[in-house]
């Protein structure tokens, strides 16, 4: 069914391309001569497009009903009214399906009923009318595509859209240029000045077009691959791939192509008839190469974009740049992007050396020595050991939840090797692998997966894979990040850092009786809160001064969340009536927040962390050391954020 | 007809179709949701105002229902805070006051209760009665 649906999808795409490009061409060349070759030539083409729009909707009725089917999956749902009639009405592809179809039902019945074109005007609005119907129906196409669904902003439709209709200009064009210079080269020994002015026209315009193709196709891949991973490590990567290997030969049929087209008309050209039917199997050829690119970008919109992908990465080694030296500043400058820099300023050179006009080969060469060398040189500092799932995402979040489970899980099966789970604990025994280090913390999720899942032999730690479950091996990569940020929250002291979010908090969920739960994450953008670990009675007199004072945090925009160490129903009621405690008390899965969180605060004592609308922890106060900040320092405190200019990012909901 | 003055005529057509798709049936669409959610909300007030009847208020005045945690205790006002009391509250924490026929003394801080609000609008209901939720 799947292969049914990926044929259809194919030929309708395909034929859209080619109507769109023929009228494109027609319009380009312009009304024909008076000559009997070329009027055939718009003939064949005009017959070509009735019937390639024939076959657009047959294949576009074929693609509704398969998909129909495995929409409701059911194969008889592919040829039932009703359920055809729900996924085009219901259903915002089968809307964009619609709209095409009638746009293409409208250009059929324009195109078969004809009409007098032997004027200009006519000819015009007759070849017009056929390219903006064709052009519609296959830019709408993106309407229902991945870069439509994969975000809300206009932006990635509006850029698919401009790559559709820059394919149906550059690919559509080729078969009847093709045509074109065949039926002109085989009678004539010159070709026609009419083709050869088509010619020179397209090569123009598809120069600008490739262009135009290739910066809308990277910002496509900028948007739905993402990364390098993603790219190498996915089917819709390896499509993408397969893409660009193809398009590469068509590429370089085109510059012959274009080397080619003096010989057409020059002075001194021998045989132009020769070189017009050379260049007619070169488009040809081009044109078979890019309708296969048609057939992997049709197999594209039915496989998982690869930034929703899970991607397998191939190779034993990556590149890091956590690999480099703790220098802040080496950080900094490599943070936006290596591999764009590195790519930026290979193009530069070879802009460079193709711009200048004099020892263009020397500058071409020096220039791929220069980049070579240095790729040579930076990248073994940058290797580091890779496993197929270095890129996996974690499926759990970073919740407290999951990170008690796997506190819980490393007790039982890591603890006795690793050491106990507790921040300035006991070191690991022997040459078992201490998790706090920052070497754990540079280890991605994905390779720390693949190390429980299948142990080091060579170093005595077993592998797991047949004694936990997929889910409680991320439990445990939860909590390894959250053991590893604990130990670097030691830096974060009573008073906040301006402009210095770095911490994330642990997600946890705030119940508070049968209220319904939310989330810290609900508060993002909205509120800072205020996480108090208490415990009565020691935490008495600090819950009524908080109590009294929640009404000025409230409208500083900070909501308390109070959570005592156990989960009880009457958390509440044991806090007394008076002052009235009108903030959130946890009264369910406080041992998961507490003993998060206690990783934060190590000891039992009451401790309270502030953690700023974006999700970082910003300032902890903890009772054993310096005593709690009166209100008024807390209020000072939750002004500072109020004053930061530029909020910092939302931290991601998993680790990486 | 000449082809240009064909394509003119197709292109208005799908112009005014354009346009009087968007514009008349998107409109009457949109107007149509409208009525819609106004008949809902009435048929919610009648049901409110149903309610109230059935439960003595007096006419105009409407019944809602809802479900929260006590949080404080008055003699006359109660502080809860609440999940979302359809057409009248968001989620959160509201002083309420209570009808002396509603407090027998026994809610306590921290109770779940579900409660009944009676009253023609947001500034003057009253909880008329609750129980243990």
């Amino acid at each position: 069914m799947t292969a049914l649906l990926l044929a259809a999808l194919g030929v309708h795409i395909a034929a859209c391309v080619l109507v769109t490009g023929a009228f494109f061409v027609l319009l380009l060349a312009g009304p024909p001569p008076p000559i009997c070759t070329m009027r055939r030539w718009e003939r064949r083409v005009l017959s070509g497009a009735r019937w390639l729009v024939l076959v657009a909707l047959g294949s576009g009725v074929i693609w509704l009903g398969v998909r129909t089917a495995l929409f409701e999956g059911r194969a008889d749902a592919a040829i039932e009214a009703r359920a055809i009639r729900n996924a085009m009405l219901d259903t915002w592809p089968g809307l964009v399906w619609t709209v095409r179809h009638a746009l293409l039902i409208v250009l059929a019945a324009f195109l078969i009923t004809g009409g007098d074109v032997s004027t200009r005007r006519n000819w015009i609005a007759a070849r017009g009318e056929a390219f903006v119907l064709a052009a519609l129906a296959l830019v709408l196409l993106g309407g229902s595509g991945h870069a439509a669904a994969i975000s809300e902003s206009p932006w990635p439709l509006a850029i698919d859209m401009v790559h559709l209709l820059g394919a149906g200009i550059w690919v559509g064009g080729l078969p009847p240029l093709a045509l074109l210079l065949y039926a002109t080269s085989r009678y004539a020994a010159t070709p026609d000045p009419f083709a050869v002015r088509a010619m020179q026209r397209f090569s123009r315009v598809a120069l600008v077009t490739v262009l135009v193709l290739a910066s809308s196709g990277i910002a496509n891949a900028l948007l739905l691959v993402e990364s390098v991973a993603g790219l190498v490590g996915t089917a819709h990567g390896h499509l993408l791939l397969a893409k660009l290997a193809v398009l590469v030969p068509a590429l370089l049929l085109a510059a012959a192509n274009r080397a080619l087209l003096p010989a057409l008309s020059g002075p001194n050209e021998a045989k132009p008839s020769a070189a017009a039917r050379r260049m007619a199997l070169f488009i040809a050829l081009e044109a078979g190469l890019v309708l296969a690119v048609l057939g992997l970008a049709a197999a594209m919109t039915v496989t998982t974009p690869a930034i929703h992908g899970d991607p397998i990465w191939p190779w034993p080694i990556r590149l890091s740049l956590d690999a480099l030296p703790d220098v802040p500043v080496i950080q900094n400058l490599l943070q936006p992007r290596s591999e764009l820099v590195l790519a930026g300023f290979g193009l530069a050179l070879v802009a460079v050396a193709f711009l200048a006009r004099r020892r263009r080969v020397l500058l071409i060469g020096s220039s791929f020595v220069l980049v070579a060398g240095g790729v040579a040189i930076g990248l073994p500092p940058l290797m580091v050991e890779a496993y197929p799932t270095s890129y996996a995402r974690p499926p759990l979040t970073y919740h407290s939840g999951s990170i008690a489970e796997g506190m819980a899980i490393y007790q039982a099966h890591c603890a006795y090797c690793h050491g106990a789970p507790t921040v300035g604990g006991e070191a690991p025994r022997g040459s078992a692998v201490d998790l706090r280090a920052r070497l754990t913390a540079r280890r991605s999720a994905g390779e720390l997966f693949w190390l429980i899942t299948h142990g080091l032999p060579e170093r005595g730690m077993p592998e797991f894979g047949s004694r936990l479950g997929d889910a409680q091996r991320w439990h445990v990569i939860n909590f390894l990040r959250a053991f590893g940020a604990a130990s670097d929250a030691r830096r974060i002291g009573m008073e906040v850092e301006p402009d210095r979010a770095w911490l994330a908090a642990p997600d946890f969920t705030i119940s508070v009786g049968p209220l319904t739960p939310r989330t810290l994450r609900d508060y993002r953008g909205e509120r800072m809160v205020l996480l108090v670990l208490y415990d009565l009675p020691q935490s008495r007199t600090r819950m009524a001064e908080l109590a009294r004072h929640y009404g000025t945090l409230s409208v500083l925009r900070v909501e308390v969340v109070a959570v005592p160490p156990r989960a009880s129903p009457s958390a509440i009621a044991k806090l007394g009536a008076s002052p009235p405690v009108l903030f959130p008390v946890v009264t369910d899965g406080n041992e998961d927040i507490v003993a998060t969180y206690r990783l934060f605060t190590p000891g039992e004592a009451h401790a309270e962390l502030l953690i700023d609308r974006q999700g970082y922890i910003r300032a902890i106060w903890r009772s054993d050391q310096t005593g709690m900040p009166d209100a008024t320092a807390v209020q000072a405190q939750v002004e500072r954020l109020n004053e930061e200019k530029a909020p910092p990012p939302l931290p991601d909901d998993h680790v990486h | 007809m000449p082809v240009w003055q064909v394509v003119l005529l197709l292109n208005l057509i799908l112009a005014v179709g354009l346009g009087f798709g968007y514009g008349v049936w998107g409109h009457r669409l949109a107007a149509l949701d409208g009525e819609l959610k106004t008949v809902q909300a009435q048929v919610e007030r009648l049901e409110r105002e149903l309610q109230a009847c059935a439960a003595g208020a007096r006419v105009g005045e409407q019944q809602w229902e809802g479900r929260g945690i006590v949080r404080a205790v008055y003699p006359r006002l109660f502080l809860i805070t609440h999940e979302e009391i359809v057409g009248l509250l968001s989620a959160r924490t509201t002083g309420f006051r209570v009808a002396a026929s509603a407090n027998d003394g026994r809610a306590r801080v921290g109770d779940p209760i579900r409660f009944w609000l009676q009253g023609t609008g947001t500034d003057n209901i009253v909880l008329v009665r609750m129980e243990p939720w």
